[in-house]
């Protein structure tokens, strides 16, 4: 089943609240609640991909804080600190990946809806399409440094400047040529032109989204009247 | 209509451009705008459509006119609403991962009402056939099927007038033949169409007049009957492709040829769960030219990519020269040139592009030198390798393999977008490298190259 996702204004308000409690609260260890709603609001958009990488992360948390908490372990690579902070920010790690993965389109409508200029919104939309244009170009370079033979362990190591400046003077020529053509593309397609932009997008509030908004702010309360403000 | 008056056009910071044309373009009908690279026609086309001088910035003299309207006096999203653009590379023009979303951009962008945006764009996918690619990213499509999705772009946006430049250039000839349908039904609908290109076989019954474009201005113009009574010598001269699609008679790659330099056991890769090829046993004859064809999908890069040893099979083994070779030692041994040319060059100009990691010896620099006057780049011999044009790294890569050193070359569709001149001299160099004991297999669907250089075939089947 394909993933759904709710209003815009609902995941903006859930990535609020997330902040506001793990920012007053006084009980780090019980921003579990917080998390167990962010898995709950993911599985209700059916984002079953998100849901299971991060509880396979936070359930790794859990085990490291019981084992620093009970057994007196001590992690040598990281300290004790970096696990209590991914314990205590994985509500907003969920909610904001969440939100950044919502289509584009529905970002873009609501942004327009809001009366945003369209350089804002074309300038996240090509944001967006930025990471996976950056991925698929840096693999071409290295592959073809591969090919050139330049990617040795003996011509990295001695020539590390030249490395660097193989991978990067290539990347960043092509990044010029598709913004050029990117350009282009907009221009031709009036993007050019005043006024409010249209959108495709743009899903409506329904029941779900209204309980969603409700369920955040009432959880967020609980957990803070429960856990204690510290301010 | 479309009328260009006396028009010259000079790109600002350098001496390229076109002068004195003269040419109308009537609706409803379909020119295709032809001549050898850097003649003039991408010039041409953004002239038609308001980019030049707007976007690409020059000196412009002399009238363009859209219905009567001069077309600078227009801004840049009006143009947009009359003449609808279709660029060569389709991937760097997507605003949206989604096909839908990107159809809509353009009726976004005009601010249409949500439910004219969403018809038109419903109006353009099952217009264009594109119903079956609605749940995939754009990302993994085709080259042809992202060039149809480029073309509905436009297509919902319903402008009268098409101006493709190069559509084909990254194409196979299924991408291109439903293209040429898509385009067939755009001119059946009223449509003005006019398309810069290289290759013209596809465009049969489509066209109604070629203007051959050479040096920065019309040279002459012909019908489609006019264009077909060509000798072959004619063409030659004028440095066009075929007019009409040709059958080729190429043998096909025996179990054994003679000496092999190249051979494949039981060579199967797997992406992810899906199987790309499995159990291939093939043999590359040292000194010959074999060509890889089959349809898009077939994994034709990615057996080039695992025979280089860029990317490890799934299972089977590569022999070279009578050894099984690693991965690494493979790509020592073997040159792969990939179709996309953009990111494929790290240093600073073509001459230090040809030597990179190499003595520059005074053999090897009159080596270089010759091959760079035979592939026609001898004039950017100091210009920077990003700065040349895209057939133009075509035929760079292609020199760099042949002096790399390595005995096999793998190149991957090394003739897409070039003209029939440029086209015959990669053939020739092909023919000279295999003369002197290389071994060369080309990824190609370009049936004219197969005929003037391949001495096999080798259909790849999914």
């Amino acid at each position: 089943m394909r993933r759904g996702n709710f209003a815009i204004p609902v995941k903006l308000w859930a990535l609020a609240c997330t902040i506001i409690g793990i920012s007053l609260t006084a009980d780090t260890v019980l921003t579990c609640v917080l998390t167990v709603t962010g898995f709950a609001y993911l599985g209700a958009q059916r984002n079953w991909r998100l849901l299971r990488s991060m509880a396979v992360f936070y359930a790794l948390l859990g085990i490291l804080l019981y084992l620093i908490r009970f057994h007196d372990f001590h992690p040598a690579v990281f300290s004790e600190f970096y696990v209590l902070m991914f314990w205590t920010l994985t509500p907003v790690f969920l909610v904001s990946w969440d939100l950044i993965t919502t289509p584009p389109g529905e970002l873009a409508s609501f942004l327009s809806r809001i009366h945003t200029p369209t350089p804002v919104i074309l300038g996240l939309l090509v944001m967006f399409r930025f990471f996976p244009t950056m991925k698929s170009e840096l693999r071409s370079v290295w592959l073809s440094m591969r090919n050139r033979g330049l990617t040795a362990p003996t011509q990295l190591v001695s020539h590390p400047a030249a490395s660097c400046e193989y991978v990067f003077v290539p990347l960043l020529l092509r990044c010029l040529q598709i913004a050029d053509q990117l350009s282009v593309s907009a221009v031709a397609r009036g993007a050019e032109r005043p006024g409010k932009r249209g959108s495709y997008y743009g899903k409506r509030a329904d029941v779900c989204d209204s309980i969603w908004l409700a369920l955040w702010t009432v959880v967020t309360a609980v957990f803070l009247v429960v856990g204690g403000v510290r301010i | 209509m479309i009328t260009l008056r006396n028009v010259s056009f000079q790109y600002e910071g350098c001496g390229e451009g076109v002068h004195d044309i003269d040419l109308i373009v009537h609706d409803g009908e379909c020119v295709v705008l032809t001549g050898p690279s850097g003649g003039g026609k991408t010039t041409l086309t953004r002239l038609i459509n308001g980019l030049a001088p707007s976007y690409y910035q020059g000196t412009q003299k002399g009238s363009v006119s859209v219905n009567g309207t001069e077309i600078t006096t227009l801004p840049s999203w009006r143009i947009g609403q009359e003449i609808g653009s279709v660029f060569q590379d389709p991937k760097s023009q997507f605003f949206s991962s989604e096909l839908a979303g990107e159809i809509a951009f353009a009726c976004e962008n005009y601010g249409m009402a949500k439910q004219e945006i969403r018809t038109r764009t419903e109006e353009a996918i099952a217009s264009l056939g594109l119903d079956a690619l609605r749940l995939r990213p754009l990302d993994v499509l085709s080259s042809g099927e992202k060039q149809r999705v480029a073309v509905a772009s436009v297509y919902a946006l319903r402008p009268h007038t098409y101006v493709c430049d190069e559509p084909t250039a990254n194409l196979d000839s299924e991408g291109a033949a439903r293209l040429a349908d898509i385009l067939r039904k755009l001119k059946d609908e009223g449509n003005t169409l006019i398309i810069a290109e290289h290759r013209l076989a596809w465009l049969s019954g489509i066209v109604d007049r070629f203007v051959y474009v050479s040096e920065g201005t019309i040279q002459w113009e012909k019908t489609p009957a006019q264009m077909r009574e060509l000798s072959d010598e004619e063409r030659k001269r004028y440095g066009l492709r075929e007019i009409a699609e040709t059958e080729i008679s190429l043998p096909m790659l025996p179990a054994s040829a003679g000496e092999e330099h190249l051979f494949c056991r039981n060579l199967t890769c797997r992406r992810k769960k899906a199987i790309i090829f499995e159990n291939l046993n093939f043999a590359l004859p040292a000194g010959l030219i074999t060509a890889v064809t089959g349809k898009n999908g077939a994994g034709k890069t990615t057996l080039a990519m695992a025979l280089t040893g860029l990317q490890k099979p799934g299972s089977g083994e590569v022999y070279i020269g009578g050894k099984s070779l690693s991965a690494g030692k493979r790509r020592k041994a073997v040159w792969y040139s990939s179709n996309d040319t953009g990111t494929q060059f790290f240093t600073t100009s073509v001459t230090d592009e040809l030597l990179l990691h190499s003595d520059a010896s005074p053999g090897r620099l009159e080596r270089a030198r010759a091959l760079l006057k035979t592939l026609g780049l001898y004039a950017y011999k100091d210009a920077h390798p990003a700065a040349l044009s895209g057939g133009q790294k075509q035929r760079l890569s292609i020199a760099c393999g042949l002096l790399s050193g390595r005995e096999i070359l793998l190149l991957d569709e090394p003739t897409s977008g070039l003209d029939g001149g440029n086209m015959r001299k990669i053939a020739a160099v092909l023919t000279e490298a295999a003369a002197e004991g290389k071994t060369i297999l080309v990824i190609t669907h370009d049936k004219e190259l197969m005929q003037s250089c391949c001495n096999f075939q080798w259909e790849l089947c999914q």
